[in-house]
C-alpha cells in the first residue's frame, strides 16, 4: 500500500454545521441500503441520506447526505458491513 | 460526484483491506459482525495471538476476510480443529466462525461437546434462519411460519419440530465459572462490539465463550431494507437477547 494511492468515492464536506467531512468509497459500496433505516431521524421526520445519482461497485446506487441535516453521528459508517462510508471530524 | 480522494477507508488492521469489496452479498450481515470482531480484535491488541477458522456455507466467504491467520474447515468442524489449534499452542486466541448451519444442525455434536469441556475458545455463530449459500432453504433456526425455499407454506413446527436456540443450550451446559455465553444482534453494532470485547477477553483469559448474533440475510428473505430490519425485531423477539452466562470478574 503506498501512500499515494487514491480512493474513487464521494466526498460531502461540512457535515455537522462545517465540524465534519463526509466520505462514501464507491469501490465498496454495495447499494444495500442499510445505513438508509439507521439515519436517525430529525424533529421534522427528515432523515439526511438519501439516494445518490452515483452509483456503487454493483452499479446499484450509493447514497449521499444533505450536508445542512446531517449531524455527523457515524451511525451510517458503524452500519455500514463494507466499511463504505467514513465520517471524519476536522 | 465522484472524484478520487486521498483519505483511505477506516478499515481496522485487523481486516484485510487488500480485497476490498467482500465477497458476501450486499447487505450481509456477516460483514457487520466480522467488521465489529476486527474493530474488538484490534481494541484487545490480539493480532499476533488470535486464529481465526471459518466454517462452510455462507461464513467460508470470510476466508480472507481477516488479517489474522486463518484456516478454512469442514462443514461443522471448526470447532474441533480451532480448540485443537489452541491446545496445541496454549496463548492462542481461537476464534471459530460458523453460521446456524454449522453450529446447530452438522457441527451441534462439537458445539455440545467443546461448551461441556469448557475449551478455551471463542464460538461465533451468526443465526441468519436460513441456509444462505444454497438458496435459502430451512435451518434449525427459521422461525415458525417463516417462507423459505423448502418450507413455501411457512415452516410448520409440528413437523419439523421448534427452532433451535442455540444460547439457550449452550448456556445450560457450560461451566459458569469461566464462561460466557450471550446472544447479540447486528440491529445494535455498539452493543454487538461490547459484548464481543467480553468474549473475547473472556478467551484471552483461557476461558470458553459462545456468542450468537442474529444476523440479516436480505436476498434469501427477500426483503428490502426496511423489511430486513423488521424481520429482525422479529427474531429478536422470538431469540432472546442478553447476556445468559457471565463469569464473575468480566464486566
Amino acid at each position: 500500500m503506498s501512500e499515494k494511492q487514491q480512493y474513487k468515492g464521494i466526498k460531502v464536506e461540512g457535515v455537522q454545521k462545517g465540524k465534519a467531512d463526509w466520505y462514501l468509497y464507491t469501490d465498496l459500496c454495495k447499494g444495500c441500503g442499510l445505513c438508509l433505516e439507521k439515519c436517525p431521524m430529525n424533529a421534522k421526520g427528515e432523515k439526511c441520506l438519501s439516494w445518490s445519482n452515483e452509483v456503487g461497485i454493483y452499479a446499484t446506487p450509493a447514497v449521499q447526505p444533505d450536508p445542512n441535516i446531517c449531524i455527523g453521528c457515524g451511525a451510517c459508517a458503524l452500519t455500514c458491513p463494507d466499511s463504505a462510508i467514513r465520517v471524519e471530524k476536522k | 460526484m465522484v472524484e478520487l480522494l486521498s483519505l483511505p477507508p477506516e478499515i481496522p488492521s485487523a481486516q484485510n483491506m487488500k480485497v476490498g469489496a467482500s465477497k458476501f452479498c450486499p447487505g450481509c450481515g456477516h460483514g457487520i459482525i466480522l467488521k465489529s470482531l476486527a474493530y474488538v480484535i484490534d481494541e484487545l491488541g490480539l493480532q499476533e495471538r488470535a486464529v481465526f477458522g471459518c466454517d462452510i456455507g455462507c461464513s467460508l466467504l470470510s476466508w480472507n476476510y481477516m488479517n489474522v491467520d486463518t484456516v478454512q474447515t469442514h462443514h461443522g468442524r471448526t470447532t474441533p480443529v480451532i480448540y485443537g489449534v489452541t491446545r496445541a499452542n496454549p496463548g492462542t486466541v481461537g476464534i471459530a466462525y460458523m453460521g446456524d448451519g454449522g453450529g446447530l444442525a452438522i457441527g451441534a455434536q462439537h458445539l455440545v461437546n467443546a461448551s461441556v469441556r469448557g475449551e478455551n475458545m471463542l464460538i461465533l455463530l451468526c443465526n441468519n434462519t436460513n441456509y444462505g449459500m444454497t438458496g435459502g432453504q430451512m435451518s434449525p433456526t427459521t422461525m415458525p411460519g417463516q417462507i423459505t425455499e423448502t418450507t413455501p407454506y411457512g415452516r410448520d413446527c409440528e413437523t419439523t419440530g421448534k427452532p433451535a436456540k442455540g444460547a439457550e443450550m449452550v448456556a445450560s451446559i457450560v461451566d459458569p465459572g469461566k464462561s460466557f455465553v450471550a446472544r447479540s444482534t447486528v440491529s445494535n453494532v455498539r452493543k454487538l462490539r461490547a459484548t464481543l470485547k467480553k468474549a473475547l477477553t473472556n478467551v484471552a483469559n483461557g476461558g470458553f465463550s459462545f456468542v450468537e448474533v442474529l444476523s440479516i440475510c436480505p436476498l434469501n428473505w427477500r426483503t428490502n431494507n426496511k423489511d430486513t430490519f423488521g424481520r429482525l425485531a422479529k427474531m429478536e423477539e422470538f431469540f432472546e437477547v442478553k447476556d445468559f452466562v457471565v463469569p464473575e470478574g468480566l464486566n
